[in-house]
C-alpha cells in the first residue's frame, strides 16, 4: 500500500510547491529530484489547468507558465495573473537584468550579490537629480521591496543591505520584454511628454 | 619583467603586494593574516569568524601596547582589506552560504613569504640546489630526445655509473652524505614543500584568470556559435587542458596515487628519524605536508571543476547570445531613460509582467475579523517581601514540557507493550539535554508501571546546544503498558 501512496505524496508535494512558486535545485535538492522523476505527470496535470511546466536543468530551477495558445478562439481564463509595473520598477528590473548579463560575461560565480549602495548608484543616473538623497534611498528601498515580493531578488539573511539577484530573472526579463520596454519609452518620448526639457 | 622606472612606479602604485608593504598598519595586517591563514593552512573563513579573531587580536594589542593604535572596528578593517582598491583579501559568497567568506589573495601570500625569507636561514645550501638544477636539465634533454641510439646511450651511461657504485660498495667503499649535505637537502626540501603549499592559491587565481579571459573572448566574439565553440574549445577544454590545468592534473594524480603517498610517508618517516635532522628540531608540520597539499589541492580541484562546468553551461544554453542581444537593447533603453529622466512616466502601469507563480486564494481561508485583545500594560512593582520571594523561577530557565514527554511514552505504548527509555529516546531525541532526561526519569519514578532495572545499565546520548555529543549511563528503565 505504501508503494502507492508514496509517489502520490511526492507528486502532490511537487505540484503544490510549483503552484506556490519557483523550485530551486540548490535550495530543495530532494524536491528537485522528485520533480525530475515525476516530470511527465506534472506536465500533464499542469496542462489541464492551462499551465506549462518549464525546467531549466542547467540553471537549476523550475516554474509554471501560462500556455499561450488559444484553442478554437475560446480563450481560457488565466491562472497566473499579470503584474502591473510602474516605470521606475520596470527600469530597475531592466538594470538588474543588465547586471546579471554582465556578471555572466565576466565571472564564474554563479551568484550575483549586490549591496543596496550598488543598486542606488546604478539607478540614480536615471532619476531626476536634485531630489534629496534620503528620498532616493527610501524610493529605491521601496522598489527593491516590490521586486523582492515578485521573487526576483532576495535579501541575504546575514545582512539586510545585501541582495541576491535570483537567476530566474533571466527568464522573465528577456529580450522580448526589454524590446517592449524600449518601445514604450520611445512612444512616451514621441508623445511629447518626456522630451520637454531636452 | 623589466625593472624599468616606469614599470616599477606602476607596481609601486597598483600592485596589491607592494601596496600592502607600504601600508601604515602593515605589521598588524601581515601578522594577523599569517596567523589566521598561512600558519594553520586555512583556505576559507567566514566573515563572522574572521571578525571575531581580528577583534581578539586588536584587543590583545590594545592591552599589551596600552594605546589605541587601531581605533577602527574589526569589520571596518576587513572591509577595507578586501576592497578592490586594496586587494589583500578575497571576499566571496560560497554557493551554500549567505555569509561572505574570505581567503588570502596570492599577492598577500607572496608578501608574507618574502618577509619570512628576510629573516634569513642559518646557511644557504648551494650544493643541493646545483644538483637539482643539473637534474632538471638532464630530464629536459633526455625526456625530449627522439633518437633511439642517443637515448639508449644515456641510459647505458647511467647504468655504468650505477655499476661502478655497486662495485665500490662491494669493495667496502660506501660514500655517505655528510651532515652538512643532509641538513642542506632538508632545508631545501622544507622550503620547496612550503612553497608548493602556498602555490595553490596562485594556481587557483590563474584558473580564475583563465576563465575570465575565455568569458571576455566570448563576450567580444562576432560570428556564429560554431565558430565560437571552435575558437574557445576546439578539441580541448579551455581550462582543464591549459598548461596550468595539465600540470595540476599530473600533480594531483601523482599525489592521489596510494603508492606514491605511501612512499612519500615512508621517506619522510626515515628522514625525520635521522639524528642530524632530529637535532636541528625540524618543523613537525613538515611531516604531514602532503596532507596539507591534499587539502589545498582539493580546494583547487573543486574550483577547476566548477569553472569548467560553468563555462560549458554558459556556452551550452546560448546564454551568451541572449546576453549580447540584451546588452544592445539595454543600451538604447539607457539612452531613452536618460531623456525621460526629468519627466518620468507617472502612470501606475508602465509595463506588465507575468507573476512568477499562480496565486490561489481560497475564499474560505480568509481570516475573519477578530477584535484585537487589549493587553493591560500598566504594571505595578510591588515591594519585595523576603519570605514570599521564590527564586526558583530564575533558575528554571529551560522549560521542559512534561506532558509532551508523557505523550511520547503513551504513543509508543500503543504499538508495543513495553519500551525501554533508551529505545524511546532513540525515537524522540533529546532536545533539551540532561534536564529532559531527568524529566523522563521523574515520570518513570512517579508511574506505577515503570520498572527500574538496577542490574543492567544503559547509555543515552544527545547533542548539547554547542553540538557536542553527551552521554549518560543510567539503570535500565522500562515503561509498561499494563
Amino acid at each position: 500500500m505504501s508503494d502507492q501512496t508514496q509517489p502520490d505524496k511526492a507528486f502532490s508535494r511537487v505540484m503544490i510547491n510549483l503552484l506556490k512558486g519557483v523550485i530551486y535545485a540548490e535550495e530543495e535538492p530532494k524536491l528537485w529530484q522528485q520533480l525530475l522523476n515525476l516530470q511527465a505527470r506534472v506536465r500533464d496535470y499542469a496542462k489541464q489547468i492551462g499551465l506549462s511546466l518549464e525546467i531549466s536543468e542547467e540553471e537549476g530551477f523550475a516554474w509554471l507558465k501560462t500556455i499561450d495558445e488559444q484553442e478554437e478562439g475560446e480563450e481560457m481564463p488565466r491562472l497566473i495573473s499579470r503584474r502591473q509595473l510602474s516605470y521606475p520598477v520596470s527600469l530597475l528590473l531592466a538594470l538588474l537584468r543588465r547586471r546579471l548579463a554582465e556578471h555572466d560575461a565576466t565571472s564564474s560565480d554563479n551568484r550575483l550579490i549586490l549591496s543596496k549602495n550598488d543598486v542606488i548608484e546604478m539607478i540614480t543616473t536615471f532619476l531626476p537629480s536634485g531630489s534629496n538623497e534620503v528620498k532616493i534611498v527610501n524610493q529605491v528601498e521601496s522598489y527593491l521591496k516590490k521586486i523582492a515580493d515578485m521573487g526576483f531578488i532576495r535579501y541575504l539573511r546575514s545582512d539586510k543591505d545585501t541582495i541576491e539577484v535570483r537567476r530566474i530573472l533571466k527568464v522573465f526579463i528577456d529580450a522580448q520584454w526589454l524590446n517592449e520596454f524600449d518601445l514604450r519609452i520611445k512612444e512616451y518620448l514621441l508623445s511629447g511628454r518626456g522630451a520637454e526639457d531636452e | 619583467m623589466s625593472l624599468a622606472y616606469s614599470d616599477l612606479l606602476q607596481l609601486f602604485k597598483f600592485h596589491p603586494g607592494w601596496r600592502l608593504l607600504r601600508a601604515d598598519n602593515a605589521p598588524l595586517i601581515l601578522s594577523f593574516l599569517d596567523k589566521t591563514f598561512i600558519e594553520p593552512n586555512v583556505r576559507t573563513i567566514s566573515q563572522s569568524d574572521l571578525i571575531a579573531r581580528l577583534e581578539d587580536t586588536l584587543y590583545e594589542l590594545h592591552q599589551s601596547q596600552n594605546t589605541e593604535h587601531y581605533p577602527r572596528s574589526a569589520s571596518a578593517y576587513l572591509e577595507e582589506w578586501a576592497h578592490d582598491s586594496k586587494g589583500w583579501l578575497r571576499k566571496y559568497y560560497p554557493d551554500d552560504s549567505d555569509e561572505p567568506h574570505f581567503d588570502l589573495t596570492p599577492a598577500t601570500e607572496k608578501v608574507i613569504g618574502w618577509l619570512e625569507s628576510l629573516s634569513g636561514h642559518a646557511f644557504i645550501g648551494t650544493e643541493s640546489r646545483l644538483m637539482t638544477i643539473f637534474e632538471l636539465l638532464r630530464q629536459m634533454v633526455i625526456g625530449t630526445e627522439t633518437d633511439e641510439a642517443t637515448r639508449i646511450e644515456a641510459l647505458e651511461a647511467e647504468k655504468a655509473h650505477i655499476d661502478r657504485q655497486i662495485e665500490a660498495i662491494r669493495n667496502g667503499e660506501m660514500p655517505l652524505l655528510d651532515e652538512t649535505a643532509l641538513r642542506e637537502r632538508f632545508m631545501q626540501f622544507s622550503t620547496m614543500s612550503n612553497d608548493l603549499r602556498s602555490d595553490f592559491r596562485a594556481v587557483e587565481e590563474n584558473f580564475r584568470k583563465l576563465d575570465l579571459q575565455v568569458r571576455e573572448k566570448i563576450a567580444l566574439f562576432e560570428g556564429s556559435k560554431g565558430e565560437l565553440l571552435e575558437e574557445v574549445f576546439g578539441e580541448r577544454d579551455a581550462i582543464t587542458d591549459s598548461d596550468q590545468g595539465r600540470s595540476f592534473k599530473t600533480f594531483w594524480d601523482f599525489l592521489m596515487s596510494p603508492s606514491s603517498q605511501e612512499e612519500f610517508s615512508e621517506l619522510l618517516e626515515k628522514v625525520f628519524s635521522m639524528d642530524c635532522i632530529r637535532i636541528s628540531k625540524p618543523d613537525g608540520r613538515l611531516k604531514r605536508i602532503h596532507f596539507d597539499w591534499l587539502e589545498a589541492g582539493e580546494k583547487t580541484q573543486r574550483t577547476v571543476a566548477s569553472l569548467s562546468q560553468q563555462l560549458r553551461r554558459y556556452l551550452d544554453n546560448q546564454a551568451y547570445l541572449e546576453n549580447k542581444r540584451i546588452m544592445s537593447i539595454l543600451d538604447t533603453i539607457s539612452q531613452g531613460a536618460l531623456k525621460v529622466k526629468h519627466s518620468m512616466p507617472k502612470n501606475r502601469t508602465f509595463m506588465t509582467l507575468d507573476k512568477i507563480s499562480p496565486e490561489i486564494q481560497l475564499i474560505m481561508e480568509r481570516p475573519l475579523y477578530k477584535p484585537t485583545a487589549k493587553v493591560d500594560l500598566s504594571s505595578v512593582i510591588r515591594e519585595a517581601n523576603e519570605e514570599v520571594f521564590d527564586s526558583e523561577a530564575l533558575f528554571n530557565q529551560i522549560y521542559i514540557d512534561r506532558a509532551e514527554l508523557e505523550a511520547n511514552i503513551r504513543r509508543e505504548l500503543q504499538t508495543v507493550s513495553q519500551i525501554t527509555l533508551s529505545a524511546l529516546i532513540e525515537k524522540y531525541p533529546l532536545h533539551k539535554g540532561l534536564a529532559e532526561l531527568l524529566c523522563y526519569v521523574s515520570i518513570a519514578s512517579a508511574g506505577k508501571l515503570s520498572v527500574f532495572d538496577e542490574e543492567n545499565e544503559e547509555s543515552v546520548c544527545w547533542e548539547d546546544s554547542k553540538g557536542r555529543l553527551r552521554k549518560a549511563m543510567l539503570p535500565r528503565i522500562i515503561f509498561n503498558r499494563s
